[in-house]
């Protein structure tokens, strides 16, 4: 996409473009045919009766793509499959002149299934007589161990444990803007036009398999609306580029919502069995985790997910031996793939409950309890991280400044119906993750002086409506001392690049900055012996002080680690189930804050998604694998009349290793939302809700004592 | 019979095909006529992306046949006065009124509609008034504040 200083503005009008409003009139339309069955072998598909309508052009099946995956490491994705592993896998492509034939074609194909036993729950899959992949004969596709410290010596210092099993549920992205892709056939180059939050290594992927069919690729992304994780590798688009190629057209696709939520992706659902000891005055010392993450029925970054969820909320706290096990299971649910938070998300709303738990059975106060056992500045947690600027004292202290001030000016008081209640909860999070991929903890930045003497300043990674634009012209113009209406930015544009790793834990603005201000550097450098319109220079930031972790994840994975803590008071009707929240506190160590507009609208967006996460949303399926509710009605996202007033708090912090003295906030406002919510849902009825959603018939039913809650 | 449909659509007529009669005025607007500020995000009338307005009320156009309009007159971004455009976007900017911007669209209209007096009700209910639109980057807050200030 090419921005300038005016993109926002843009977007602001309406003017904006984005995938769907981009495709040719004359451009041929890709549909797909899914598995109705969550298990099932494709015996045989016949395509001569949809090939037979009028205005049916071609059909693809797994033939086409025979040895072709979708994934990160361990792909095990087919494009199209021989075997339906979810409700929504794809088995046919239907290409066509108008989305009428489109939808006789796929109807007319007949697809032969040979049904297989299939498993909805981790249980169900462990119990399963067959295997969701033959690769993998327990559908146990990934398995993570870490230990720290003595446990045994450290176990028989507890005075006390506080453990529990803790369920999260698989919620969609729900961005609003449904998968969407176009592909230009431009000579022997095919172009993908696609939102996507990582370009460059999509393409770095399908490069290998467009070049088998003899031909040049290249992506660019143009706006987007919205991702949170999800827009990435995706079937629809070597769907569309085979067609593409195949026709010598222009190919494209658009998901209905319903398709959208039953084949786009979900946050994976966990189950954590988890235990805390700790002294008789509260001083931390042991947590042991076992998770068992419902991968769904493809891998994407399910293992990264797993990972995280299993070990990295430990570092928050000066524990003096962890011991955690984590396993990723095949289930014939929708793949899983990474959201806003990895599984920091899900393992924080365990961590934090337990904390909780600690504090009432101690009789401390959580905010007290949390600040005797937080790390600090300085220090090197559990697992290897090296803590630079920690504000996360600031943090709690505000909360519970808030929290007091809202507490005495309270009118409503529990009654025999309303129950009022207040909860915090805080985290920890990293700034890009060294142990993800060779390119993860790097960043380039490209600045070209243009003909009309105007310079572009091209990157890999994307606009997320985080504000990279921005930083990119704050900083060049700042470094170059050239006015920002001089500038353009275009980012994931594979053709221009440079290379980027995308948009991948809260990395962007922190990792493009730097880039930028080398870019910068090299440019002036240039400039003294060499004419303008010959520069063209790239900047590179990789952090210095970042290592690749060992197998057990140990070493310092991110440059600067952020921290926060939120507070909630909900009120909670005993009638009817339902929890309001009635205010809400974020307070977010994000380093010097660059711009307070921005960075308060990633709190506020945070948090309102973290309210539907621990809320409302959920996939919700039955026996059979049918997902009950692919749509905004029955899988309620946060709308204005859920808005609760978020009051958001910054620490006061620099971080000597960050651009400006900043770190970053982008994926962290939804972290501790579920685990605050719960904390203050258990305030106010005295008891732990430990499954999500905390939806009113969950309430209600732990209230009745109900044993179907 | 085919009897001529006429479509007021941003101050010009239209006269509606056949073929389009018992198809959905979203992708008509889209489709036929360019207006891409109309966004689908749902078809379903759940989210508000494709939000323009009849006879001065909001409605989703993906809910909406080209059949039903006949004589109707239909608004949608690209037929708002510039100055309530500029105004929203502006507002927009200053309170951080939106991030992805596929939803934006559908507040504009809302927001004109409400600045209209669209409803009796005013401003003290705007917020289920506007409890049709979803932004999923969550940005109601800031959102509310763009409306205050603009009414």
């Amino acid at each position: 996409m090419t921005l300038n200083t005016a993109d926002f503005r843009q977007r602001a009008l309406t003017n904006a473009r984005y995938t769907a409003d981009l495709i040719p009139q004359n451009a041929i339309v890709a549909g797909v045919a899914r598995s109705p069955h969550p298990h099932a072998r494709i015996k045989n598909i016949n395509t001569a009766g949809a090939l037979a309508i009028p205005g049916v052009l071609a059909v693809l099946t797994a033939e086409d793509f025979e040895g072709i995956r979708l994934g990160h490491n361990d792909s095990d994705e087919p494009v199209l499959t021989t075997v339906a592993r979810y409700v929504g896998d794809e088995i046919a492509a239907v290409a066509a002149r108008d989305q009428q034939s489109l939808l006789r074609g796929i109807e007319a194909l007949q697809i032969e299934y040979e049904i297989l036993p299939h498993a909805i729950t981790i249980d169900d899959a462990l119990d399963l007589p067959t295997s969701i992949h033959d690769s993998c004969t327990d559908n146990i596709t990934d398995r993570f161990q870490a230990a720290r410290g003595d446990w045994y010596e450290i176990e028989s210092q507890v005075d006390i444990w506080v453990d529990n099993t803790f369920e999260t549920a698989a919620v969609p992205h729900a961005y609003l803007e449904p998968r969407a892709a176009v592909v230009h056939v431009k000579d022997d180059c095919l172009e993908l036009v696609c939102g996507s939050h990582a370009p460059s290594m999509m393409a770095d992927h399908y490069r290998p398999i467009v070049a088998s069919w003899g031909s040049q690729l290249e992506i660019h992304t143009p706006a987007m609306g919205g991702s949170f994780g999800a827009k990435w590798q995706h079937s629809t688009h070597l769907i569309c580029l085979l067609f593409a190629h195949r026709l010598q057209q222009d190919v494209a696709i658009v998901l209905s919502r319903r398709d959208d939520m039953i084949a786009g992706r979900t946050r994976a659902a966990m189950r954590f069995k988890m235990r805390i000891g700790a002294t008789a005055t509260g001083k931390l010392l042991a947590k042991e985790t076992m998770l068992w993450s419902d991968n769904g029925a493809y891998s994407l970054h399910g293992p990264a997910v797993m990972r995280a969820a299993t070990f990295r909320a430990d570092s928050l706290y000066r524990f003096a031996a962890t011991r955690s096990e984590g396993q990723l299971i095949y289930t014939n649910n929708i793949p899983s793939e990474c959201f806003r938070g990895l599984g920091i998300t899900q393992s924080t709303f365990a961590q934090e409950q337990l904390i909780d738990e600690l504090a009432k059975r101690l009789n401390i106060d959580p905010i007290k309890l949390r600040k005797m056992n937080t790390v600090c500045e300085g220090e090197t947690t559990i697992h290897g991280w090296q803590v630079g600027s920690c504000g996360i004292v600031d943090c709690l202290d505000s909360i519970s400044n808030r929290i007091n001030q809202y507490r005495r000016n309270q009118t409503s008081a529990t009654n025999n119906r309303y129950r009022i209640g207040y909860g915090v909860a805080a985290f920890i999070h990293c700034i890009g993750n060294r142990g993800y991929d060779q390119h993860f903890d790097r960043a380039y930045v490209k600045l070209t002086a243009m003909p009309d003497g105007r310079i572009r300043i091209s990157s890999g990674e994307v606009e997320l409506g985080c504000g990279t634009v921005e930083v990119l012209i704050k900083t060049v113009s700042h470094e170059l001392a050239i006015d920002p209406q001089q500038l353009d930015v275009v980012l994931g544009d594979t053709a221009i690049g440079p290379h980027g790793m995308g948009s991948f834990a809260s990395r962007t603005s922190f990792f493009v900055a730097f880039a930028a201000e080398d870019a910068c550097r090299r440019f002036n450098q240039m400039a003294q012996h060499e004419l303008l319109q010959n520069i063209e220079v790239t900047g590179i930031y990789q952090p210095d002080n970042v290592v690749v972790p060992d197998e057990s994840g140990y070493g310092n994975i991110s440059a600067a680690y952020t921290f926060g803590t939120h507070g909630c008071c909900v009120r909670v009707d005993s009638y009817t189930g339902k929890v309001s929240v009635e205010q809400y506190w974020a307070a977010h160590d994000a380093g010097k804050i660059v711009d307070i507009n921005a960075a308060e609208g990633q709190v506020i967006g945070g948090v309102m998604q973290g309210l539907g996460y621990a809320l409302t949303e959920c996939t919700a399926v039955d026996d059979n694998g049918q997902l009950l509710n692919p749509g905004y009605l029955d899988n309620r996202v946060p709308t204005f009349a859920d808005a609760v007033p978020v009051d958001v708090i910054f620490a006061d912090t620099f971080e000597n290793s960050g651009p400006a003295g900043a770190k970053t906030i982008a994926e962290q406002p939804i972290i501790p939302v579920a685990a605050c919510v719960a904390n203050a849902v258990h305030d106010a009825i005295g008891v732990r809700l430990n499954r999500l959603p905390i939806n009113p018939e969950r309430v209600w039913r732990t209230l009745n004592h109900d044993t179907n809650s | 019979m085919n009897t001529r449909l006429i479509l007021h659509i941003n101050g010009n007529e239209h006269s509606l095909p056949d073929a389009w009669h018992g198809r959905r005025l979203l992708d008509y607007l889209r489709h036929e006529l360019s207006l891409m500020s109309v966004k689908e995000g749902c078809g379903e009338g759940d989210c508000g992306a494709c939000t323009v307005l009849v006879d001065g009320e909001p409605m989703c156009s993906c809910l909406l046949l080209g059949g039903v309009l006949a004589n109707r007159s239909i608004v949608t971004v690209e037929g708002l006065s510039d100055d309530h455009r500029q105004r929203f976007a502006q507002l927009c900017e200053q309170h951080g009124g939106l991030q992805c911007g596929f939803c934006t669209s559908g507040f504009t209209m809302m927001s004109a509609w409400l600045a209209e007096g669209g409803s009796e009700t005013g401003q003290n209910s705007s917020d289920k008034l506007l409890a049709g639109n979803i932004c999923r980057c969550g940005v109601y807050q800031q959102l509310k504040k763009v409306i205050a200030d603009l009414l």
